[in-house]
């Protein structure tokens, strides 16, 4: 006992814990959650080379200490007894073990022989909002810059294209203009079909803790009836793809009112408006280009005639009280609002729309970049902001700006030490047109990570048979067998979050470091390494020339050049390591926190409100209509079909279903009935029942009222469960503009068996 | 008793704390102050007016669940508890239905149990963190095997009052979970009227912080603990 401990009864010394048992103690570090876009600050406990307990980080202002039970028990998603370890080859049908050193001379041999063959753009990457920024961004760099083809895409595509693109369109640069504290500041919280309390349930704890405290109010605009719903204060269910009406029926509102910030208006956006009837993309070879037109506050006041609460009533299922009760909210000068939304309004046919309706609303009233006024833009995976939407691993984006700019190109073409022409000008295959081209055979070789797309692919059945096609040959790099790696030519066993060292971006703009906590199983290997030894085997060298210890530092320091500068630096790795995240533009050693406003912002520098985004420095309110679904339900198929997670569950539950106590919470996928419905069909709950779609069918449980509550007329079905792989049947119709599918709707019939 | 002292010592070594080792890095909050090393003690009196009540319960009675018990529903020592009995409805939170039973806690005939009364009733969103076992099977096995608790005494002296050897976050109402029927058999305390625990209990968290202290303006070096 240390002397000091003797001074001083009653106080433990941390020796003094330890020496007596000859143990050595646990060592708690710092990491971000592995699962959802919140970004939860983690201190993840180690002892004797394994994980052995988590907790929340304290002193992470994103969750303040608090987590889910996902979050709880992640770490025990490292040690499933199935952990891939060793590389799979497929040799006459059946996958044989080999050493990583073959395995990646084979992946290399295949991916020089598809681009001799068939050229450059038949071999393609695609990734993950869970690849590590380090992932990402070396994936850019060997693709982009070094081979020379586009063909780098994303499974962000499915879920947050059409956030990226309201930005775009609206702001003209990506990602929310707020943050989390945005929370402790607002009077209202608006949820555009966000079922938080599960998809994000950290985020709504904070929400009710404002609800009990300060009394702020909580409005549940949604398509069913969810935990989220009950934890409101309001629930408003509208029908399905009418949220594009009731938008357009709070700005009519508004401006009838005169709710509207003139001033702001005036000084800082201008009205436009695109093209109408853009089609679904439900064909090979899709194609769409928006075309924007300016327009004046009058003819956007007359375009909103169209929508009075009373003429949407019926359309929208919402009354006309409701809505109007939206807008008083909204229009309430003495309200600080807070809208979020997620998958709702982002696998949605007009995707890009309904993101810059709700920014309009916010822009009329002027309640954007001031604490507590914000919308705010949820995102579903750990790092679909940082390497996505940041590094820009889409098949049109760059680390800074897009292929088809001259000034992108050769900004990246001056990081990488690459010649400007190996940049290709063309943007090539968004996720649906990829798998598409795939099964036509444009695509010939396909590397898969951190993602299973045979499970979450719509309209699945078509992109399963693609990769059995004659001369295609599939790569997948994870770390549990899954649905896709069954597909596999080569399986190459990954390292996993804390066995490696990795940063991922949240979604208010926090980038968070976790260092490697852990040695990866067998041969298992980071798949920023994969790559690395891939671009090596192919000659590359010299564009990847770092050490096993120090790249992660070294990729971190070259990404930074991308986005020097006050309106996207980065913080420097020093930083990220010792702090529990910082948010970009982190300049002069700062985070910013609200955007596009001088106050905070280092780049804002024109008046009060600068959105610098836009060349004249104004934010854009869209005129954008109501246009239906592409397919709607009818005699033959009555019923919508709706699907997405649940909070036991991340994603397909590769991960989540090795966790004893996540599996029996939930083990396996149901669908859910509104009881009227199930009573007419004299259908119980638990019974198996067939659902039905063009596309195919499938057998699977119902659930009726339990956790969630379709209306009439339609029904949910979670998608995590390989079992019973609902995307066979859903749609692969997307937003023409951000090309992300919407998997909230299609026509389902229902068959009792 | 050693039983007692086996279970206590496995939390210490659990909630030990970061600047604990000296590898562990120093952490700094975004404007780069430290955060500070008092912990946050919101609601450490809460439940404190039924001190007198759990008193006249007496250290010594058959309620209460035992320490083996309290470890069966958590994956970890510090682990949120799965919920052990069945619940009717999925679609809720917490306030209209958990906390009916988990704030005050209680006597429920239906399972011949006191209801575990929760340390932080504020979180209604329970099921966020705490998920009930709807089958026995898993979908894939798993290593996972739970950490051995160490003996470790956390008193000072033979007398002293032990230290608080977890984290208080979440946790800062400490008669929810030592005192009361529903208390764990093996960490209820014999005095629980007297309410202002961390008067005599201090945390064991913090303890490094003192440990690496050197008065401001100091010429002498830092002592090196043998």
């Amino acid at each position: 006992m240390s002397a000091a401990a003797a001074l001083i009864p009653g106080i433990l010394f941390a020796q003094d814990q330890t020496s007596g048992s000859g143990e050595k103690g646990i060592n708690w570090q710092k990491t971000p959650c592995r699962f959802c876009g919140v970004g939860c600050g983690l201190l993840v406990g180690t002892k004797g080379g394994k994980a052995i307990a988590v907790k929340g980080d304290p002193r992470s202002t994103v969750n303040k200490g608090l987590c889910c039970v996902k979050g709880y028990h992640s770490i025990l998603a490292l040690y499933g007894k199935d952990r891939l370890t060793k590389p799979l080859v497929r040799k006459n049908g059946v996958f044989v073990e080999t050493s990583m050193k073959e395995a990646l001379d084979l992946v290399a041999s295949k991916l020089q022989e598809t681009i001799k063959n068939h050229g450059k753009d038949a071999a393609a990457m695609y990734g993950s909002g869970q690849w590590t920024i380090p992932d990402g961004y070396v994936a850019s760099k060997l693709f982009k810059g070094v081979i020379g083809t586009n063909n780098v895409e994303a499974n962000a595509r499915l879920c947050m294209a059409s956030a990226v693109t309201g930005f775009i369109t609206t702001f003209g640069i990506d990602e929310p203009m707020g943050c989390y504290e945005d929370i402790d500041h607002a009077n209202v919280f608006v949820l555009w079909g966000n079922n938080m309390a599960e998809m994000h349930p950290v985020l709504f704890s904070r929400l009710l803790d404002q609800k009990m405290k300060r009394k702020a109010k909580i409005i549940d605009l949604a398509t069913r009836t969810t935990r989220t719903s009950k934890a409101s204060d309001k629930s408003i269910l509208f029908k399905p793809q009418t949220d594009l009406a009731i938008a357009n029926a709070i700005c009519y509102e508004i401006v009838k009112n005169g709710w509207t910030n003139k001033t702001f208006i005036e000084r800082h956006t201008s009205f436009k408006k695109g093209k109408t009837n853009i089609g679904y993309g439900m064909e090979d070879h899709f194609a769409f280009k928006d075309e924007e037109t300016p327009i004046t506050f009058k003819e956007y006041e007359k375009f909103l005639e169209a929508y009075s609460p009373e003429k949407v009533e019926e359309l929208t299922g919402v009354s006309a009280k409701d809505i109007k009760y939206l807008a008083t909210l909204y229009g309430d000068p003495n309200k600080k609002v807070m809208s979020l939304w997620c998958m709702g309004m982002n696998q949605h046919t007009r995707g890009t729309w309904i993101n810059n309706l709700v920014y309009n609303i916010h822009l009329l009233t002027g309640k954007i970049s001031t604490p507590g006024n914000s919308p705010f833009s949820l995102t579903g995976q750990p790092s679909a902001c940082g390497t996505v939407r940041e590094v820009g691993t889409l098949t049109h984006k760059l680390p800074y700006g897009v292929v088809m700019k001259e000034a992108a190109r050769e900004k990246a073409a001056k990081i990488w030490k690459v010649p400007v022409e190996n940049i290709s000008p063309k943007p090539t295959y968004h996720t649906v047109e990829m798998f598409r081209a795939l099964d036509r055979g444009d695509i010939k070789f396909m590397w898969v990570q951190v993602t299973n797309p045979m499970v979450t692919m719509p309209n699945l059945n078509r992109y399963r048979e693609a990769t059995r096609k004659e001369g295609r040959f599939l790569v997948v790099s994870d770390v549990y067998p899954t649905p896709t790696t069954d597909e596999a030519d080569v399986i190459l066993p990954s390292a996993m979050w804390i066995e490696r060292e990795g940063m991922y971006g949240n979604s208010e703009r926090r980038t968070q470091h976790f260092e490697q906590l852990l040695d990866p199983p067998g041969e298992a290997m980071s798949d920023t390494w994969q790559l690395i030894e891939v671009a090596k085997r192919m000659g590359f060298e010299k564009w990847f020339p770092w050490d096993k210890e120090n790249h992660i530092e070294e990729i971190w320091k070259e990404y930074s050049l991308f986005h020097e500068g006050p309106k996207h630096g980065m913080a420097p790795y020093e930083v990220l390591k010792k702090q529990s995240g910082a948010m970009w533009p982190y300049y002069n050693g700062k985070s910013t926190q609200w955007r596009f406003n001088s106050k905070y912002d280092p780049a804002a520098t024109e008046g009060d409100f600068d959105f610098y985004g836009k060349e004249d420095h104004k934010a854009v309110i869209f005129q954008r209509p109501y246009e239906p679904a592409p397919e709607i339900p009818d005699e033959e198929f009555p019923f919508w079909l709706n699907t997405g997670r649940v909070l036991e569950h991340w994603h397909t539950g590769s991960m989540t279903r090795r966790v004893k106590v996540l599996h029996q919470a939930v083990p396996n996928s149901y669908v859910e009935m509104n009881p009227l419905d199930a009573k007419k069909m004299g259908i119980s709950n638990g019974e198996k029942i067939r659902l039905v779609t063009k596309r195919g069918e499938i057998e699977i449980p119902t659930s009726i009222n339990e956790r969630g509550v379709p209306p009439r007329g339609q029904v949910f079905v979670p998608f995590f469960d390989e079992g019973y792989l609902i995307n066979d049947v859903t749609l692969d119709a997307f937003c023409p503009i951000s090309k992300q599918p919407d998997y909230k709707k299609c026509a389902v019939r229902l068959e009792k068996i | 008793m050693l039983f007692i002292v086996m279970a206590v010592g496995a939390f210490i070594i659990l909630e030990q704390t970061l600047e604990g080792q000296g590898k562990a890095v120093q952490f700094t909050d975004e404007q780069g102050f430290r955060s500070p090393s008092i912990p946050l003690e919101e609601g450490v009196f809460t439940n404190t007016e039924r001190a007198s009540e759990f008193a006249l319960l007496g250290f010594e009675n058959d309620a209460g669940r035992e320490y083996q018990e309290y470890y069966a529903n958590r994956a970890y020592q510090g682990a949120p508890p799965t919920i052990p009995h069945p619940v009717q409805a999925d679609g809720i939170i917490g306030e209209n239905s958990c906390l009916k039973c988990h704030k005050n806690g209680g006597y429920v005939s239906d399972f011949d149990a006191f209801a575990p009364v929760t340390p932080h009733p504020q979180l209604v969103s329970c099921r966020q963190c705490h998920v009930p076992t709807n089958t026995e099977g898993l979908f894939k096995p798993n290593n996972w095997s739970e950490i051995e608790g160490v003996p470790i005494h956390n008193r000072a002296l033979i007398s002293s009052p032990p230290t608080i050897p977890h984290a208080i976050a979440m946790r800062e109402n400490c008669l929810s979970c030592h005192s009361g029927p529903s208390a764990v058999k093996e960490l209820r305390v014999t005095h629980p009227e007297r309410t202002n625990c961390l008067q005599c209990h201090a945390k064991a968290e913090k303890a490094d912080v003192l440990d690496n202290w050197v008065r401001p303006g100091s010429t002498q070096p830092k002592s090196e603990n043998p």
